[in-house]
């Protein structure tokens, strides 16, 4: 059914990646900008399993991004861990955070899960904020990046070779999204976007669906911040800042929330886009902001989105959203019992 | 016809602010009957259904399913338990086909909704075939490639109950199945309910305006109006209450009868 053109684009986006190293420099582009971009999809990956499938506004998923930053990097400090052990560590770390917080986010929905998100998020930045000793507070944090750990193989991987990892965990993260957007429980999770209470009335606890995707989400996130951070050898509060969650959105939003890559053409038109704007001005802020109210006039469903839904392949749509808005009864009547 | 009471509510009442919109209302549906509740504009039949399939739980009052108080469970657990429910604006997966609408409850049915693993190919045909025998009784087979949105609302109907139906229940309650439709597809929806009783031996509480309706297919009628219970008897019974005939409107198709 809708395998040509996916099929398509798939293949077309690997082979760009790909070549990355070799075509980035032709855009005048460093290849850790691109780098950059495979980290930042990831969250915005896991920001549109929230928001496009699930019908969440993800406003707190940066503290997981950085859950997974700061835990990559003070495992690194502290335990002199290896690439993979920071990697897992990290992501660890955010699915903690997840299992902290989803139990209260689990009953919100539309804007009150956004608002409560939003607190959460700002709990873990005041913490890597204040606890200079050993977070660095507001000047952040150093660390080397580690040797890549397997099998004793004493190697740091640099430039178009960090990428290549990055590259291989972020198909890898691609496939994985697809298979759990089309698994039963991912068709679930659009039914719960669509109407939560028939979801219900069909006899599943939806509370238990979010939580799950909740936790999915931030294991997403905090693997994307874990590498984030040995690519950068950096950790800073500002990272889980609710900006920072607001510029996820906003890229997934741009690419086309509810899609496969909508998210990855989001994230590369603002990484890429700031990273070029801001060489010449630094006002590029106002240029992204121009640049996305003029991708929401032209595109009403993200550029990809609404590519797809010209071409009759788009599997979802943001019109239903606003009936999720507001908390019904029907899901609240659980927790006042 | 049984004599043990598959739902019962006792003295359910539910408050909106000042209003009560369901006062003390009590009533059993026995099982294997069709019983219906009518009453006139704001009466408070869609509040009842809701505190009866927990929408929302009722200020007082107790409901009882199969024997259990179910007051306070959870309206997904009910599903689980057998009931079954439509909704007087049809609750729906407006962007989905027809197919994947009734698909998601004979998942849930089977107990594959939270799978992250794809059914087997054995599972699926055993859920495509329960899908399948689903829209053939609701006669959308030709429908189930369609979106729902693109739909008749009187189709848009009748896949509501093909959904309720999916999570194979004892009982359905079916909010005002005939609202807004014509003539036609209203004939269709009634030898659907029919068929909910003879040939799948559910049984069935709706709520209908149509006194012609009401009178032709319930055994049991409860008239509601202003949260409170009116009357209850046969649809003879029904016919001849007078205070039925000046609180309803339907006054001269109850006359015709
Ligand atoms: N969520 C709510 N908040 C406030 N008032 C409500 C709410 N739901 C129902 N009511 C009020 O309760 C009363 C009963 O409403 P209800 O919808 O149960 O009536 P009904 O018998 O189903 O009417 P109809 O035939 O129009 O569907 C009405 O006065 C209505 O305005
Ligand atoms: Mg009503």
């Amino acid at each position: 059914m809708r395998f040509g053109p996916t099929r398509l684009i798939t293949v077309g986006v690997v082979i760009l990646l790909a070549l990355a190293p070799f075509l980035s420099p032709l855009i005048h582009v460093d290849i850790s900008i691109v780098n950059e971009v495979l980290l930042f999809t990831l969250a915005a990956m896991s920001a549109n399993l929230l928001l496009g499938y699930t019908g969440l506004p993800p406003f707190g998923n940066a503290a997981f991004f950085g859950l997974g930053t700061y835990g990559a990097g003070l495992s690194i400090k502290y335990f002199h861990v290896n690439f993979i052990e920071a990697t897992l560590l990290g992501t660890a770390a955010a699915l903690l955070g997840a299992l902290v917080v989803g139990p209260f986010l689990v009953r919100r929905r539309g804007i009150y899960f956004g608002l409560l998100s939003i607190a959460f998020g700002q709990v873990f930045y005041f913490i890597a904020y204040r606890f200079t000793d050993v977070t660095g507070g507001e000047d952040g944090m150093n660390f080397a990046r580690p040797y890549l750990g397997i099998s004793n193989f004493h190697v740091t991987l640099h430039g178009s070779g960090f990428y290549y990892l990055t590259l291989v965990v972020f198909v890898a993260s691609i496939l994985a999204f697809k298979l759990l957007v089309e698994s039963p429980f991912g068709r679930t999770l659009v039914a719960i976007r669509q109407n939560e209470v028939r979801v219900r009335y069909l006899g599943l606890d939806s509370n238990r669906f979010v939580f799950v995707a909740i936790l999915i989400s931030a294991t997403m996130a905090g693997l994307g911040g874990a590498l984030f951070g040995m690519l950068n050898n950096f950790a800073w509060p500002l990272l889980m800042d609710w900006h920072q969650s607001g510029d996820f959105v906003l890229s997934v939003i741009l690419g086309g929330s509810g899609t496969i890559w909508g998210p990855l053409l989001g994230s590369a038109i603002y990484v890429i886009g700031k990273d070029i704007i801001s060489s010449y001005t630094n006002l590029w802020q106002i240029f992204i902001g121009a640049l996305f109210v003029a991708c929401v006039l032209g595109f009403p469903r993200g550029i990809l989105g609404s590519i797809l839904a010209r071409f009759g392949t788009a599997p979802l749509s943001n019109e239903s959203e606003e009936a999720n808005w507001t908390q019904s009864p029907a899901i609240a009547a659980d927790h006042h019992g | 016809m049984g004599s043990t009471l598959l739902l019962e509510a006792q003295e359910v009442s539910k408050y909106f602010g000042g209003v009560h919109a369901c006062e003390g209302v009590s009533l059993g549906v026995r099982e294997g009957t069709i019983h219906a509740v009518i009453g006139p504009n704001g009466a408070g039949k869609t509040t009842f259904f809701n505190a009866l399939s927990g929408f929302y739980y009722p200020d007082r009052g107790r409901v009882f399913f199969d024997g259990e108080e179910i007051t306070r469970m959870p309206n997904w657990r009910r599903i689980e338990r057998g009931m079954g429910r439509t909704f007087q604006t049809p609750s729906i997966f407006p962007e989905l086909t027809v197919h994947d609408n009734v698909a998601l409850g004979v998942r849930s049915k089977a107990g594959l909704a939270f799978r992250a693993r794809p059914p087997s190919g054995e599972q699926q045909a055993v859920l495509e075939r329960r899908v399948d025998e689903l829209l053939g009784f609701v006669n959308l087979v030709r429908f189930k490639e369609r979106p729902v949105a693109e739909l008749s609302h009187g189709s848009q109907r009748l896949c509501e109950i093909a959904m309720s139906l999916s999570t194979e229940p004892r009982l359905v309650l079916l909010d005002e199945p005939m609202a807004g439709l014509a003539e036609s597809e209203t004939e269709r929806i009634i030898s659907v309910i029919r068929g909910l009783h003879d040939r799948l031996g559910l049984t069935v509480l709706f709520v209908e305006h149509n006194m012609r309706v009401v009178l032709g297919l319930a055994e049991m009628i409860t008239v509601l109006d202003r949260g409170r219970i009116l009357a209850e008897g046969t649809p003879s019974e029904i016919a001849a209450n007078e205070a039925v005939r000046d609180a309803y409107l339907g006054k001269e198709v109850l006359e015709r009868v």
